[in-house]
């Protein structure tokens, strides 16, 4: 199979295009240049640091979900408190949003994108806003939402009814609603004057719209039509079945101009019978122009997936070592157990590495990506148990990447499963589903929070844990690394030690993403908390899960006035 | 993953884990709707099945938009008895009323709801040339709702008699909006003292866009085409859709 697939005339056009640089930068405030240079050159700084404000999905459009605030740190994390905590009361299914912070302002959506803007000191409501789906499609199925994006006097929501709606800033009123299609569970990214979005509608795309007045600009088709290239990599018409869902939110690169978006596998999930080929564009990484939308270039993780392994997952950009010069990075710790190391200016894989310990659907990956022996789940084999699970190696909650310790964050899950294939019946190409088992030769599934060296994945320390580990990770200039687990433990350990330093029990189970911005002159870290179905599911290997309850709350923390 | 969670999967998983949470068809969901329904809106003020009532207006067969639907049984109607219900009833209830409502006007008469009517094969297939997401941007669904799918732009009055009257209808609705000097298409969903709600048609996908009434003027007229809206079709697949 080719892995490969950046293309050499796509690269000669990037290489032919100017650079452009552009003003627009994420907004870092408070931070005076935070990110230190390291020792030899291996770090360059970046304005991948979040300052005052947490502006963007990832922290700022890096991805890095690191913030320059220490105002609280390893030396007194110890006294923090929570000072507020507010309940959306849209319980049901959890509460999986990352937080923005504007000038002390807190936007957050719930499950089923309702949306609340918070005085970030105090919790106070400011204004709310009432997502009015459409009955029929919300009626069944997983209902999330992991966020919002605020720019140009809005904050932009997008529903499982397939809209993406834009707010007044200040009042939360309507100003422009619009229905690309599908469903929109992932925040939105704002680049320059658009807002860009992907979701799962049955041919997945990403598609971007003009900030202020909703309409279309530009739209990228994960599964190319008939007549389109890439649409030669399906077997006849079996593209018609869509996939390549783009379900999570970007990353973007001022410099380059490119938009990265990971792609889904194809449908139907699990079950390739009928879609032999290599399936473009599914389970890929994309690289976009920002202003057009049109595919500079790409790169398929997985070729014709059978175990849903999406290329889904958070893409954080840096620039870094690699053997001796210096690269603009691309490093994906990917759903299939595996990191991916590109080169974000042309596609190149620079590396990988298995950051999970239990991993058996292929031997090996190459340092070029080449799968090795690969074990594709097949109509004719009987179920067998696949590591990782089709939840990943981890699941969508992201990691950090500290430029104070050269390390991220990978919140890693030790979970198989058996994946039960459907044949083909009238209507379908057929499908699977999925029971959750034990990695072979363990009792029980298990998790890590490790600390490794993105570029060689060396591990530096190992936080151990008997559930899953299903909340982002937060990286702070005060060398705090702070998530949550599922027994409702928020917690900070040490960044360049792994050391526990602090705890606060919220009260239920932690799947959200933690951020730090200022208000008043006082650091805040706020984390959501409650119970989702697919922890649920995982009741299977953790019975423990029974207890586990369902909420929508933020809990918000800082030092007390007097230690600030 | 997500995309996986199909509802048979889900099913499946959470009758394995001993676990189910409720789910609804969408008949079944306008089942409940009329269950809710009956048991909080008729009585004292809407009449049975949507009919007029001890003073609300009747609801039943006036083709109302689904926006405002929702809008109102979420919001309730200011200066009225019509509560707000999002704030009373739980979300699933609130959505199942929608559906009903929905289910009264429209394409599905107040006699039929929620029972699809059966189609013929070509029908059958003109039904999924409607919303077929292979034409995506180019689908009839973008712009018209049908059985509570798609975004209702412009509700289908009649239906045209061939394929050349569909290509060549003229949307008098269309106006020509001026918002700080600048026209777009338009089509008006709703003029409120407080708010103007029009559909931009500027770009393929309609844009449902708030102003203040002060904020954008309408004249008569555009050189919107319908024609141009649904050219991905061909007349085969029109006349299926017919």
């Amino acid at each position: 199979m080719t892995h490969h697939c950046a293309r050499l005339s796509l690269l000669l056009l990037f290489v032919a295009a100017p650079i452009r640089l552009h003003a627009q930068q994420p907004n870092t405030s408070t931070a005076s240049n935070p990110v230190r240079r390291q020792s030899g050159g291996a770090i360059q700084a970046q304005q991948g640091a979040t300052g005052a404000d947490w502006p963007s999905h990832g922290g700022t459009h890096l991805s890095w979900r690191y913030s320059a605030l220490n105002q609280i740190s390893t030396a007194n994390v110890k006294k923090m408190v929570p000072v507020w905590t507010f309940q959306t009361g849209d319980y049901s299914d959890g509460l999986e949003t990352t937080p923005i912070a504007i000038d002390g302002v807190v936007y957050i959506s719930t499950a089923y994108s309702n949306v609340f803007a918070l005085d970030g000191a105090t919790g106070k409501l400011i204004w709310q806003y009432k997502y009015l789906a459409s009955s029929q499609t919300m009626g069944g199925g997983l209902k999330n939402n992991r966020g919002v994006a605020v720019a140009s006097g809005k904050v932009f929501v997008g529903g499982r009814d397939g809209y993406l709606v834009a707010l007044d800033q200040k009042t939360g009123h309507e100003v422009w609603k619009v229905n690309p299609g599908g469903n929109i569970s992932a925040a939105p990214l704002i680049v320059k004057d658009k807002v860009i979005v992907g979701g799962r509608a049955s041919r997945g795309h990403v598609s971007a719209y003009n900030v202020d007045t909703g309409r279309l600009e530009w739209r990228f088709y994960a599964v190319p039509g008939a007549g389109e290239k890439g649409n030669e990599t399906w077997e006849g018409d079996s593209w018609r079945y869509g996939g390549g869902y783009p379900w999570t939110t970007g990353s973007y690169d001022p410099e380059l101009n490119l938009v990265y978006w990971g792609t889904g596998d194809a449908s139907p999930p699990f079950n390739g019978t009928h879609r032999q080929g290599i399936d473009l564009y599914g389970n890929c990484v994309l690289a976009l122009g920002a202003d057009t939308g049109a595919l500079r270039w790409y790169y398929q993780e997985i070729p014709h997936d059978t175990w849903d392994y999406d290329a889904t997952w958070e893409m954080v950009l840096m620039d870094r070592e690699v053997r001796g010069r210096m690269r603009k990075l691309l490093v994906q710790a990917s759903k299939s157990g595996f990191t991916f190391i590109l080169d974000r200016e042309t596609g190149e894989v620079l590396g990988t590495y298995p950051y999970v310990e239990n991993i058996n659907w292929v031997k090996t990956i190459t340092q070029n990506g080449g799968l090795v022996g690969r074990h594709d789940v097949l109509e004719e084999e009987p179920p067998w148990n696949v590591c990782p699970s089709n939840l990943g190696g981890k699941s969508w909650n992201e990691i950090a990447y500290s430029p104070n310790t050269g390390l991220i964050y990978i919140p890693a899950l030790e979970l198989c499963n058996h994946i039960l294939l459907r044949q083909a019946r009238s209507g379908d190409r057929g499908g699977g589903t999925w029971v959750f088992k034990e990695p072979p030769g363990h009792d029980s599934a298990y998790s890590h929070l490790d600390a490794i060296d993105p570029v060689t994945g060396k591990r530096q320390w190992s936080y151990p844990y008997k559930f899953e580990l299903f909340a982002s990770i937060l990286a702070t200039a005060g060398d705090l690394v702070l998530t949550g687990d599922p027994e409702g433990y928020f917690f900070a350990l040490d960044a360049r030690t792994g050391k526990k330093l602090w705890n606060f029990q919220t009260g239920v189970p932690n799947r959200g993403s933690p951020v730090t911005y200022m208000a008043g002159g006082r650091q805040y870290i706020a984390t959501p908390s409650g119970w989702t179905v697919v922890g649920d599911m995982t009741r299977g290997v953790w019975p423990e899960t029974e207890t586990w309850r369902v909420a929508s709350t933020l809990t918000v923390f800082a030092l007390p006035e007097e230690s600030k | 993953m997500t995309k996986t969670l199909n509802l048979v999967g889900i099913v499946l998983i959470l009758f394995t884990a001993g676990f189910a949470r409720a789910q609804q068809s969408p008949q079944d969901q306008v089942k409940h709707g009329e269950e809710v329904f009956s048991a909080t809106c008729t009585g004292f003020c809407h009449g049975d099945k949507g009919t007029e009532g001890g003073g609300a207006p009747r609801l039943a067969g006036r083709g109302l938009n689904a926006q405002y639907i929702e809008k109102v049984v979420n919001y309730g109607m200011p200066g009225t008895q019509m509560p707000a219900w999002a704030l009373r009833l739980p979300q699933n209830d609130t959505n199942a009323v929608v559906a009903y409502v929905k289910s009264l006007n429209g394409i599905i008469s107040s006699g039929n709801a929620g029972r699809p009517p059966v189609l013929s094969q070509e029908a059958a297939h003109g039904r999924d040339l409607f919303f077929d997401v292979t034409y995506d941007l180019r689908r009839c669904s973008n712009c018209h709702e049908v059985g509570g799918s798609g975004v209702s732009v412009a509700t289908i009055a009649h239906i045209p008699a061939d394929v050349p009257a569909l290509r060549n209808l003229v949307m008098s609705q269309v106006q020509t909006a001026t918002e700080n000097g600048k026209t777009f298409p338009a089509v008006v969903s709703e003029q409120v003292k407080e708010e103007t709600r029009v559909y931009d048609l500027t770009a393929v996908l309609p844009v449902l866009r708030v102003f203040a009434p002060s904020a954008i003027k309408f004249t008569n007229g555009n050189s919107w085409q319908h024609s141009l809206a649904i050219k991905a079709y061909s007349d085969e697949e029109l006349k299926a859709i017919l």
